[in-house]
């Protein structure tokens, strides 16, 4: 809001300089956000809150001026030229409808000429940053910006079987603006209306055919009330907000109405013309006085000090609150009626302390009186999993969690996306059901400004429709494409490849405990077919990880393989992992076998690996494979395949003759299932 | 034949002026023949001469022949060690060549400041607490006593999935969704992402991070509030560090405080600051003492309890405590961004 320092002083004789006073306001909580010299002016830009209307108003800014310099308001007189006739002689207002609106006023002026304003109005326009217009219109926003209650001016000549009537619009009636546009009104909205039809939107916007023009002789002013919500919802329908709408939305002062009039009427005689008797007045049902108790030990325990009892009302008092001791320390405190957003006693007591002053309140630390259960374990593994993946290499990113409709086919899968009603960008339209879209815009990015490998990983929430219901879940995505680690002058580097990625899924499942865990060939729309993995915990699916099929890639226009893999976090935290356990470092040593074979190139290590699991053999205590080659040294159509067998006894040291029948068992077993051949000097005792 | 007793103190003296002379493991090798070797060595020959002296001498020759023989063995050994030790065979490298740094994975600057501040309310005994993004009308706003056509809702500018259904636009529904469950004392904090409708600029985005800190017990007061804020942005900035305390208004708590920070980059001394415009303070914290209407609508007793509430920005903050002047920056995901939170 736009505070004239000048203006300020037709209400209240500021003396103290500027920085001062910007301090002041600052302390009260009326933040100067920004602030220009303008001649002999100075126009402050302060931050004004929702529940705050009367700040929307010179008067209301030096009310709290007042209060704060502990200066007092000056009075205010509005003279007006009087004609013999009564406001009511020459029109009539019939409200239709009071819960929209309780109170109406309006007075006529009459004979007055349209011309420009003086000059003192017309430089109080331009100090809020507007053009001056005529005088009719300069004192209705004069009026507004003065008092915060907007006012509204008709012409009287246009007004229908001179009877205002507040009612409801009907269904299909239409008001066109003074800028000749047609806004369509229905039955929930609130109009101005003459015998035949509206003339204005109430507490809106004013009609083109009943405006102020150039031979407009007789005006009829309008200061009403009208109800906030309905203001605003039909501010919000028609897509019109005016300095009018902004003030009746955040609710007026219902006692002000006929003050503004007759201040309009003042104004206007003042420049010519005359002003009927009496502001015509329709207020049915008028308000009760609201009144707050106020305890003195509410006080000090909400704000954590002791306050002098009688500091009290001496704070309230120059605010225009009615303070009345009831008892000892409690207070019963009438509110004035612009006061909107006083309803409670912790409202009073934010006066106090605003006025008391924030700063002179002293810190404290809280006591704890019990314990907090500690931070949660989800929190401990995802920090855990963050640790690894910087271990491995990845790099942290973050994504908007928003998605494109044009990447939903892109990255296909079975989830129903949530679509945003009014989203930020078309391309912003749904709720991401995948973090790899994100992750390959990143790796885009990254490689068009020259990076040759970019490994990251992103945890956060995908979002879909489950049944009806609104779902988020947790995930973990990662891509890895390029060249692992620095380049070094001493030698060769590796590349991104499956096995990488591969085992960073491993090295995640493990150091979480979720074992046993298995893959498994399975094609996913996301990867190239045959090329991808799922990820088996317990029986479910909990990701996916391959390559990136050709479309993604070449969507984002890269060249280079991209390996990604996206876990399901919601499915593995749901789950229990193995409870960690101690176990005894081994006393005996071990006893190691590699035995290497030919076996056929299609084979599938998983298979081997389960199966020879299934043996169960004595003293086997792990397997591995060992090395795994083709080439010139090996037949066409055959693949080398060395495993290192382990094996130990718990108690004792073992004999080499006792590993020698699990040896054979494996050799006899590989053969017989997997047509595994024993190379030539293919068995090495360690 | 006395001459044994000088040949041997000779061949001690010669023996001593060729070890001195053996540079390589070969002239070793050669001086260890010429002495011992076991049929021409000169220490081999002198035994042989031993035999025929007289009985009478012997002992007095042998003993100090043996002592020769001794010497020899054990200036050689030495030798021998000396130079098939790893510290004469080491090539000599340039130590100055860089060194093999491993590829270690960066934090995203966000999450690490996140960490940042959780860990100074863990710290002062708060507890982390999560929520839904996507919430219904009635946590984020209606819960929170913003009335439903209240114009206060327009300073949310809100994403919307349904009439009720809106993407949070604050961490706050988490508040009343944990005292829906749980009695006081209540001392928690609430980090996590929050989305406006606002078009993507240098300091507006259409989702951030924020954290939401809640304490209610009985007796907790706006000096408690002013207390634990300040300690926490003494700790994560520097311990003289000038906090103001402003009134403000939000609809969920009264009385309402803003909470202002001095610009650290100007002093409040440059008219054109990128940081401060100015002004010489920055906002950087939004608080206050939870509204009864608040209590209210969670069961709990106003006149029993009393509680604060406040909200922070991660980004915002993040951008002053680093100078990063686009807050864009933070979700480009550039490496050369990223990368240098590594070592922070």
């Amino acid at each position: 809001m736009k505070i004239s320092l000048d203006w300020i002083k037709d209400y209240v004789d500021v003396q103290v300089p500027l920085p001062e006073l910007m301090e002041k306001l600052n302390m009260i909580g009326m933040l100067v956000e920004d602030w220009e010299e303008k001649q002999e002016d100075v126009i402050l830009d302060i931050e004004t809150y929702a529940n705050r209307p009367d700040t929307l108003g010179h008067l209301g800014v030096a009310r709290e001026i007042a209060a704060a310099l502990g200066l007092n308001l000056k009075k205010q007189e509005w003279p007006v030229a009087e004609s013999d006739k009564r406001t009511s002689d020459l029109v009539s207002i019939q409200i239709k409808d009071r819960d929209l609106c309780p109170r109406y006023c309006g007075i006529m002026v009459r004979g007055i000429k349209v011309s420009p304003s003086p000059r003192w109005l017309q430089s109080r326009i331009e100090a809020m940053g507007l053009k001056p217009v005529n005088n009719v219109v300069d004192v209705t926003n004069y009026v507004l910006f003065s008092t915060s209650q907007p006012i509204h001016a008709f012409d009287y000549d246009k007004i229908g079987g001179k009877k205002i009537i507040i009612r409801r619009a009907q269904r299909g009636e239409m008001l066109k603006s003074l800028e000749e546009q047609d806004i369509s009104l229905s039955e929930e909205m609130l109009v101005i209306a003459d015998e035949e039809k509206p003339m204005a939107l109430a507490g809106i916007i004013g009609g083109g055919a009943s405006a102020v023009s150039e031979d407009t002789r007789d005006v009829f002013i309008e200061s009403a009330y009208f109800n906030p919500v309905s203001v605003r919802k039909t501010s919000k329908k028609t897509g019109v907000s005016t300095e009018a709408s902004y003030r009746f939305e955040r609710e007026a002062d219902i006692s002000f109405p006929p003050q503004a009039a007759i201040m309009a009427a003042s104004l206007l005689t003042q420049i010519g013309g005359k002003a009927t008797q009496q502001v015509l007045d329709v207020y049915p049902r008028p308000k009760k006085d609201k009144t707050v108790i106020l305890r003195s030990h509410r006080v000090s325990e909400l704000l954590g000090l002791e306050i002098e009892k009688s500091f009290i009302p001496k704070i309230l008092h120059p605010l225009g609150f009615g303070v009345r001791e009831q008892n000892k320390g409690i207070w019963q405190v009438k509110i004035p009626t612009y006061r909107v957003d006083i309803e409670r006693e912790a409202d009073l007591i934010e006066e106090i302390a605003r006025f008391y002053g924030y700063d002179k309140i002293p810190p404290q630390i809280p006591p704890l009186r019990k314990l907090e259960p500690t931070f949660s374990r989800l929190k401990n593994k995802k920090n855990k999993l963050r640790q690894l993946l910087f271990h491995q290499g990845f790099d942290e990113f973050i994504n908007f969690s928003f998605f494109d409709p044009q990447k939903k086919t892109l990255f296909e899968n079975s989830l129903e996306p949530i679509e945003i009603r009014n989203p930020v960008s078309s391309k912003a339209s749904l709720m991401r059901t995948t973090l790899l879209a994100g992750l390959m815009e990143n790796v885009a990015w990254n490689k068009n400004r020259g990076a040759e490998s970019v490994h990251a990983f992103e945890m956060g929430n995908i979002y879909f429709w489950d049944q009806g219901r609104h779902k988020e879940q947790v995930f973990l995505a990662m891509v890895s494409t390029g060249y692992l680690g620095y380049h070094h002058w001493q030698g060769k580097r590796e590349e991104a490849d499956f096995f990488h990625l591969k085992g960073t899924c491993e090295l995640l499942m493990f150091h979480l405990r979720y074992v046993p865990f298995s893959f498994q060939e399975k094609d996913h729309p996301y990867f190239q077919p045959g090329y991808s993995l799922a990820l088996l915990f317990k029986g479910e699916t909990a990701g996916h990880i391959g390559l990136l099929n050709r479309d993604i890639v070449e969507f984002y226009s890269l060249k280079d393989d991209v390996w990604a893999a996206e876990l399901d976090l919601a499915i593995l935290f749901g789950k229990q992992p193995q409870s960690f356990q101690y176990i005894p470092v081994a006393k005996y040593p071990s006893i190691t076998r590699d035995i290497s074979f030919l076996a056929d190139r299609d084979i599938c290590y998983q298979d081997i690996y389960d199966e020879v699991e299934k043996l169960s053999l004595p003293f086997l205590e792990k397997f591995e494979l060992y090395d795994l080659f083709s080439g010139s040294s090996v037949p066409k159509g055959k693949v080398s395949l060395s495993l290192r067998f382990i094996f130990r006894h718990p108690e004792r040291t073992l004999r080499t003759e006792e590993v020698d029948k699990p040896q054979e068992k494996i050799i006899k077993f590989l053969g017989d299932k997997f047509n595994f051949q024993l190379r030539e000097g293919g068995k090495i005792d360690n | 034949m006395g001459g044994l007793k000088e040949k041997i103190e000779e061949y001690w003296h010669a023996f001593d002026e060729d070890v001195a002379g053996v540079k390589d493991e070969k002239s070793l090798q050669e001086i260890r023949n010429l002495y011992l070797s076991r049929k021409r060595g000169y220490i081999t020959l002198l035994f042989e001469e031993l035999k025929s002296l007289k009985p009478e001498d012997r002992p007095r020759a042998g003993k100090r022949l043996n002592e020769l023989k001794a010497h020899v063995q054990k200036r050689i050994q030495k030798l021998a060690a000396e130079m098939a030790s790893p510290e004469k065979t080491r090539k000599k490298v340039d130590l100055t060549l860089p060194g093999r740094e491993r590829y270690w994975g960066s934090p995203h600057p966000i999450i690490l400041f996140k960490e940042e501040i959780e860990n100074i309310f863990l710290g002062m005994g708060f507890s982390i607490q999560e929520g839904p993004e996507i919430e219904t009308d009635y946590y984020n706003f209606e819960a929170l006593n913003f009335p439903p056509h209240h114009p206060a809702r327009d300073d949310w500018d809100t994403l919307y999935v349904k009439d009720d259904l809106l993407l949070r636009t604050h961490t706050s529904p988490v508040q009343i969704r944990i005292m829906e469950k749980r009695k006081p004392p209540i001392r928690i904090i609430i980090p996590g992402i929050v989305f406006r409708k606002e078009t993507p600029d240098p300091t507006h985005l259409p989702m951030f991070y924020q954290v939401e800190g809640l304490v209610v017990d009985r007796g907790i007061t706006f000096a408690h509030l002013k207390g634990t804020l300040e300690y926490f942005l003494k700790t994560l900035f520097f311990e003289r560090i000038n906090i103001r305390f402003r009134p403000s208004f939000f609809p969920f708590t009264e009385p309402s405080a803003e909470v202002d920070i001095e610009c650290t980059v100007c002093g409040g001394k440059n008219e054109k600051c990128r940081v401060c415009g100015g002004g010489g303070w920055i906002e950087i914290l939004g608080a206050g003492m939870v509204d009864p209407q608040v209590f209210k609508n969670v069961n709990i007793d106003p006149e029993r309890y009393s509680g604060f509430a406040f909200g922070l920005g991660i980004d915002r903050t993040a951008m002053f405590a680093y100078q990063i002047p686009d807050m864009r920056y933070f979700y480009e995901n550039d490496l050369r961004f990223i990368r240098q939170f590594a070592r922070k």
